[in-house]
C-alpha cells in the first residue's frame, strides 16, 4: 500500500465542518460564486470533497473499502486542484490534497488506474511528452535562425505545451531576449516534466522521470529553470523535492517578466487597444506552487509535530507577477474575480478527459464568474487553463495567455 | 421493513437519478467518524438531495410507508447529522439553496442549502446584518435558526437566533406540509406566530431539536441594523487574511479581570449603559488557538496568553459616526475601570481589531479543532448573565481534578458568557478539549460530562450537556428547565415513528 498511513492524523481529524467547500469569509461576496470545490458543485454528494475523499482513504487504511473501477473514476474526477486543501488549512494542521493523492497512488498501485490515465501514462513512458508526438518534434516551432546561449545556467523549459502552444513559448524567448536575460534551451534532452504522473500517483515512474531530468539538468549546469507553464512549474517546486534532492532555482515566466519591467529592461507600446481583463490564477501556479519540504516525523499528543514541520498553506504561491504584468500594460484594465488568488476556482481541464461535461461545467462557471466582473478577456498563464478556458459559449469573453499578451505589447523586438 | 430496489426506484422517482446514489464509495463521505466523537456510524442506505419541499414530503411519506428512518442535512459537523441506526434514508438538502432579502421590511427568506458565507455578505450589502454562528462559512444559517443551538457572539444589543426566527415553512414527521406563523394565513413570512399555542415555539425550543420534529425547508429570519460599512476592507492570503471594519466607528477592545464576579458586574454595567455591539466573556484557549499558526505554534504561545489573559472581556465598539465611539469609550473605561478590569497588551488587542471574520463568519473558530479535533462542548444554557456567572463559578468544583491529572487539557477557565439583550439575557458554554492520542481519551470525555452534569444537579443549574438531559434533569427534578421533556412529548404524540 502508498503511504497513506502516514496520512492517518490528517484522516482522523476531520470534523466534516466543510470548509473544504465553501469560500473563506476573507473573500466573500454574496450568494453566488462562493462554492470552492468543483466536484462536490458538479456531483453534490460529499464523497465528491477534499472531506469525502478522506473519509474513504479512512475506509481504504482500515480494510473496510477497497479499490474498484467505479471508485478510481470518482478519485480521477477531482481536478487535484487544492482549493480543498487551502481552505482546511486556513484553521487546520491537516494535508487534504496530499491524501488524495497519496489515495490515487493506492488506487493506481492496486491496479485502478483509468484508461485515460493509462494512456496518458504510455505516452509519456514512450514519447516523453503527454501527447504521444514524437519526441523530435518538440521544438520544431523554433524559427531556423533561433540562437540561445549554450554556455547559459538559465534554462526555459518550454514542456509538453510547446507541441499545442508553441506561440506562449516564442513569446518567453521574447521576452527574455528583450530584457536581456541569457539561456538556453535544452532540446532533445528535454522530457516531459512530469507533472501528470505524479498527480495520477504513478508514482514509480514519475520518481523515474523526474531523477532522470533532475540529473539532466545537474549534467547541464542548470541553476535556474524558467518556465511559462504553470503545471511544470507547481511540479518543480512542489512535486520534484518528494522524489529527490533538487538544488536548482525555478521561476515562472511571469515572475521574471515582472522583474524586468520592474527595472525598466521591457518598454511596452503604448497603443494597444484599451481592454477590461480579469485573469485566472492557475492552481499549480497560484495555491500550490510553495517549494515542498520534507517532513517524516512524530505527530504527538495534541496534534504537535515533532520536529516542526514546515506547512504549504498557499500564502506564497506566484499572485502578484501576473497581475503587475497586466496593470503595467498601457490600456489593459484589471477586474478581479471573487474567486482568486489563493481561493480561486479551478479551470477543470484535469476533468475533462474522465467527465467532459463536469469540465465543461466547472470551465462555463469560470467564464460566467469572468463576465460577471465586466471583462472582456480573461487572461492565464498555463496551457491547460487555456484549453480549458478558451471556448465559445455567450459570454462574449475571449482567452489570452498572458505570456502572449506582453510579448505582443513590447515595444523593442526581442532577436528571435 | 427494510430499504429495498423498491424504495430506491421510489425516492428516484423522486428526485431524479442524477440526485439519488446508493453506491457504498459514495455514502462513505457520509459516515466517518469525527474526532470529537469516534465512534462508527452506520451506514446510510442512499442519499438523496430533494429540491423542493415537495420533494421532501415525498421522501418522508415513503420512508413512512416502508417504515424507513430518515435523516436531513447540510454540513454535517455536528454528531446528530448522521445515521443513528440501519435502514436511514440521508437527504442531502444543499439543492434547496434559495434566498430572498427583503430589505423594506428587514428580513430574509433562506433554504437550508444557504450557507452563512453567501447569506452573510448579501445581507451586509443592504446595511444589514444577522448573527452568524461560529460552525464557519459553510454552516447553514437555517440549520443555526431554526433546528440547533444557535448562541453565537455578536447579539449583545439583539437576541438569540431563535428569537429571529419568523415564519418556517416543514414538513412534519408524518409527512405533511406544513407553515406556521402568519404565513398560514397567507399573510406572508413577517410573523412568528399565528394565534394559538407557539408552534414555532414548540417546534424549535431554546435548545434546537435537531431534526426530531420534522424537516425545515424554508423559514424567513429577521434582519437587523449593521453597524458598520457595507464594505469590509480586506487584506492578505489565507492563512493570515485580515477584515477591518470601519476605523473611526469601530474598535475592539480586550480586558482581563481578575474574577468572574468582576466580569458579571462589568456586563451588567454595560448593558445599563446599553452601549457595544458585542460584550462576552470569552474562551482564552480558543483566543489563543486563533492566533496561531499551528498546533506547534499554539503551544510557543499558549503560556503567555494563558497567564496575560485568563479571563478577557472582549468588547466590540460599533457605531454611527465617530462621535458616537468617542462617547462610548468613555462610558466603557469607565465600567472596566470600576470593576476592576485591565486592558491587555495592545499586541493581543490588534489581533482582535485585525480578524473581524470572528465576528462575522466565525471560521477561525474551527481551529479549536488543530489541537487533534477532540473537544466538546458543555454547560450550554442560557439564562440571566448572574446565573451564566455562578455556573462558570461552579466550573472550579470539579474541573482541577480532571486538568490536573492531564484528563482533559489544562485550561481550566476556558469558558464563554455572551450576554445578550443588552444583559438582560446571557448564554453560557464551557468548551474542553480531550486528547484523542490517548487511549482513555474519550472516557476522559465522558467522565467529564458526567462530572459537570452533577454540578448542575446540585445547583439546579440550566447548564446541560447534550448527552446528559436525561439523567440530569430527572435529578434536578421540576426546576430543570423541561424543554427536551416537551420535544419527547410531542415526538411521541406527532411522530408515527417515536
Ligand atoms: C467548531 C464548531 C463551532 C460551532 N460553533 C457554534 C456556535 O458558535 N453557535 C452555534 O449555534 N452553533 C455552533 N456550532 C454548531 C453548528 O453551528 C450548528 O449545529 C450548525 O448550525 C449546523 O449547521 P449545519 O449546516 O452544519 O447542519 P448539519 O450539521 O447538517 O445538521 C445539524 C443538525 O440539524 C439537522 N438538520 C439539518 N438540516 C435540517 C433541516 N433542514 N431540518 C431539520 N433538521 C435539520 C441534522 O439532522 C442535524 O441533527 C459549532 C459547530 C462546530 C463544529
Ligand atoms: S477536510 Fe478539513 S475543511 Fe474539509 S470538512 Fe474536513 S476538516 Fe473541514
Ligand atoms: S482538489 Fe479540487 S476538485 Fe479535488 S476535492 Fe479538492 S477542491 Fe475538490
Amino acid at each position: 500500500m502508498a503511504d497513506l498511513n502516514k496520512l492517518r492524523y490528517t484522516i482522523e481529524s476531520c470534523n466534516h465542518c466543510g470548509q473544504c467547500k465553501w469560500l473563506l469569509p476573507g473573500r466573500m461576496s454574496g450568494w453566488d460564486f462562493a462554492a470552492m470545490c468543483p466536484i462536490h458543485e458538479y456531483y453534490l454528494f460529499d464523497a465528491y470533497s477534499g472531506q469525502g475523499m478522506l473519509n474513504i482513504a479512512g475506509e481504504i487504511l482500515s480494510g473496510k473499502m477497497s479499490h474498484h473501477e467505479d471508485l478510481a473514476e470518482m478519485l480521477y474526477t477531482c481536478t487535484a486542484c487544492g482549493a480543498c486543501d487551502i481552505n482546511c488549512k486556513n484553521v487546520r494542521d491537516m494535508e487534504v490534497l496530499d491524501t488524495i493523492l497519496e489515495l490515487r497512488r493506492d488506487c493506481a498501485e492496486a491496479g485502478y488506474l483509468p484508461e485515460v490515465r493509462k494512456t496518458e501514462l504510455e505516452k509519456v513512458m514512450n514519447t516523453h511528452n503527454i501527447y504521444g508526438l514524437p519526441h523530435e518534434q518538440r521544438f520544431s516551432f523554433l524559427p531556423e535562425d533561433f540562437k540561445d546561449d549554450p554556455e547559459a545556467d538559465t534554462v526555459l523549459f518550454a514542456g509538453c505545451s510547446a507541441y499545442r502552444h508553441p506561440e506562449t513559448i516564442l513569446a518567453a524567448i521574447k521576452i527574455l531576449k528583450a530584457g536581456g536575460v541569457k539561456f538556453r534551451l535544452l532540446y532533445e534532452d528535454e522530457w516531459c516534466c512530469g507533472a501528470s504522473l505524479w498527480r495520477m500517483g504513478a508514482h514509480k515512474e514519475a520518481e523515474e522521470l523526474i531523477k532522470r531530468n533532475v540529473e539532466t539538468f545537474r549534467a547541464k549546469g542548470v541553476k535556474t529553470i524558467i518556465t511559462a507553464c504553470a503545471e511544470c512549474f507547481g511540479a518543480f517546486r512542489g512535486g520534484y523535492p518528494r522524489f529527490v534532492e533538487t538544488e536548482f532555482r525555478t521561476l515562472h515566466i511571469t515572475q521574471v517578466a515582472a522583474e524586468l519591467l520592474q527595472q525598466g529592461k521591457l518598454l511596452l507600446r503604448d497603443d494597444g487597444e484599451d481592454m477590461t481583463v480579469t485573469y485566472h490564477d492557475p492552481c499549480m501556479l497560484g495555491r500550490l506552487s510553495e517549494e515542498y519540504v520534507h517532513w517524516d516525523g512524530e505527530i504527538q499528543s495534541w496534534g504537535v509535530h515533532v520536529p516542526e514541520k514546515e506547512w504549504r498553506r498557499g500564502e506564497f504561491g506566484v499572485y502578484e507577477p501576473p497581475r503587475e504584468i497586466l496593470r503595467a500594460i498601457p490600456g489593459v484594465k484589471l477586474q478581479e474575480m471573487v474567486r482568486s488568488y489563493e481561493e480561486a476556482w479551478c479551470c477543470g481541464h484535469k476533468g475533462a478527459d474522465i467527465d467532459g461535461e463536469f469540465a465543461a461545467y466547472t470551465a462555463g462557471e469560470r467564464r460566467r464568474e469572468a463576465a460577471s466582473v465586466g471583462a472582456e478577456v480573461i487572461v492565464s498563464c498555463c496551457p491547460f487553463c487555456r484549453e480549458a478556458l478558451d471556448s465559445k459559449d455567450d459570454y462574449n469573453l475571449k482567452y489570452m495567455d498572458l505570456t502572449e499578451l506582453l510579448a505582443d505589447n513590447l515595444r523593442e523586438e526581442g532577436q528571435v | 421493513m427494510s430499504f429495498s430496489d423498491q424504495v430506491y426506484q421510489e425516492l428516484a422517482a423522486v428526485v431524479g437519478e442524477r440526485y439519488i446514489t446508493r453506491k457504498d464509495f459514495i455514502l462513505a463521505g457520509n459516515r466517518a467518524k469525527t474526532p470529537e466523537m469516534p465512534v462508527a456510524h452506520p451506514s446510510a442506505e442512499c442519499i438523496v438531495c430533494p429540491a423542493t419541499t415537495e420533494e421532501v414530503a415525498e421522501i418522508v411519506s415513503i420512508c413512512l410507508r416502508h417504515d424507513l428512518r430518515y435523516l436531513a442535512c447540510v454540513t454535517g459537523c455536528i454528531p446528530s447529522a448522521y445515521a443513528s441506526g440501519p435502514d436511514t434514508v440521508f437527504m442531502h438538502l444543499k439543492r434547496m439553496n434559495h434566498m430572498e432579502i427583503n430589505v423594506e421590511d428587514r428580513y430574509a427568506i433562506i433554504e437550508p442549502g444557504v450557507r452563512h458565507v453567501q447569506l452573510y455578505p448579501e445581507v451586509r450589502k443592504h446595511g444589514l446584518s444577522y448573527a452568524a454562528a461560529a460552525v464557519g462559512p459553510g454552516g447553514s444559517p437555517l440549520v443555526t435558526y431554526a433546528v440547533t443551538g444557535g448562541d453565537n457572539h455578536v447579539q449583545y444589543g439583539a437576541s438569540r437566533p431563535c428569537r429571529y426566527l419568523l415564519g418556517v415553512e416543514m414538513v412534519t414527521p408524518e409527512g405533511e406540509i406544513l407553515r406556521t406563523g402568519s404565513l398560514q394565513t397567507d399573510s406572508g413570512w413577517f410573523c412568528a406566530d399565528s394565534p394559538g399555542p407557539s408552534l414555532r415555539g414548540l417546534v424549535r425550543g431554546y435548545s434546537g431539536n435537531n431534526g426530531k420534529l420534522g424537516i425545515i425547508t424554508k423559514c424567513a429570519i429577521a434582519l437587523d441594523q449593521c453597524k458598520g460599512p457595507a464594505e469590509i476592507r480586506r487584506e492578505g492570503i489565507s492563512p493570515h487574511h485580515k477584515m477591518f471594519m470601519d476605523g473611526d466607528c469601530s474598535r475592539v477592545y480586550v480586558f482581563n479581570y481578575e474574577n468572574i464576579q468582576d466580569v458579571c458586574d462589568a456586563m451588567l454595567a454595560l448593558g445599563e449603559a446599553e452601549i457595544a455591539a458585542t460584550v462576552q466573556k470569552y474562551f482564552y484557549l480558543p483566543l489563543t488557538l486563533m492566533m496561531t499558526d499551528s498546533a506547534n505554534d499554539f503551544f510557543k504561545k499558549w503560556e503567555y496568553c494563558k497567564k496575560t489573559v485568563p479571563m478577557p472581556l472582549v468588547v466590540h465598539i460599533a457605531t454611527q459616526s465617530p462621535e458616537e465611539r468617542e462617547y462610548e469609550e468613555k462610558i466603557l473605561f469607565d465600567i472596566v475601570h470600576e470593576t476592576k478590569g485591565t486592558r491587555i497588551p495592545r499586541d493581543l488587542e490588534m489581533w482582535w481589531e485585525e480578524h473581524m471574520d470572528y465576528f462575522m463568519i466565525v471560521t477561525r473558530l474551527q481551529s479549536v479543532l488543530r489541537l487533534g479535533g477532540s473537544w466538546f462542548p458543555c454547560k450550554a444554557s442560557a439564562e440571566s448573565v448572574q446565573h451564566m456567572c455562578d455556573i462558570g463559578e461552579s466550573i472550579s468544583e470539579f474541573i482541577y481534578d480532571f486538568t490536573d491529572t492531564g484528563k482533559i487539557f489544562d485550561a481550566p477557565e476556558n469558558y464563554q458568557i455572551i450576554p445578550m439583550e443588552y444583559s438582560h439575557f446571557a448564554s453560557s458554554e464551557l468548551l474542553f478539549m480531550w486528547d484523542r492520542f490517548n487511549p482513555d481519551g474519550f472516557k476522559n470525555m465522558m467522565e467529564f460530562m458526567a462530572a459537570s452534569s452533577a454540578t448542575d444537579a446540585k445547583y439546579f443549574y440550566h447548564g446541560s450537556t447534550s448527552s446528559g438531559y436525561g439523567p440530569s434533569a430527572e435529578k434536578k427534578g421540576k426546576l430543570y428547565s423541561n424543554a427536551h421533556i416537551w420535544m419527547e412529548q410531542i415526538q411521541k404524540a406527532f411522530d408515527p415513528r417515536a
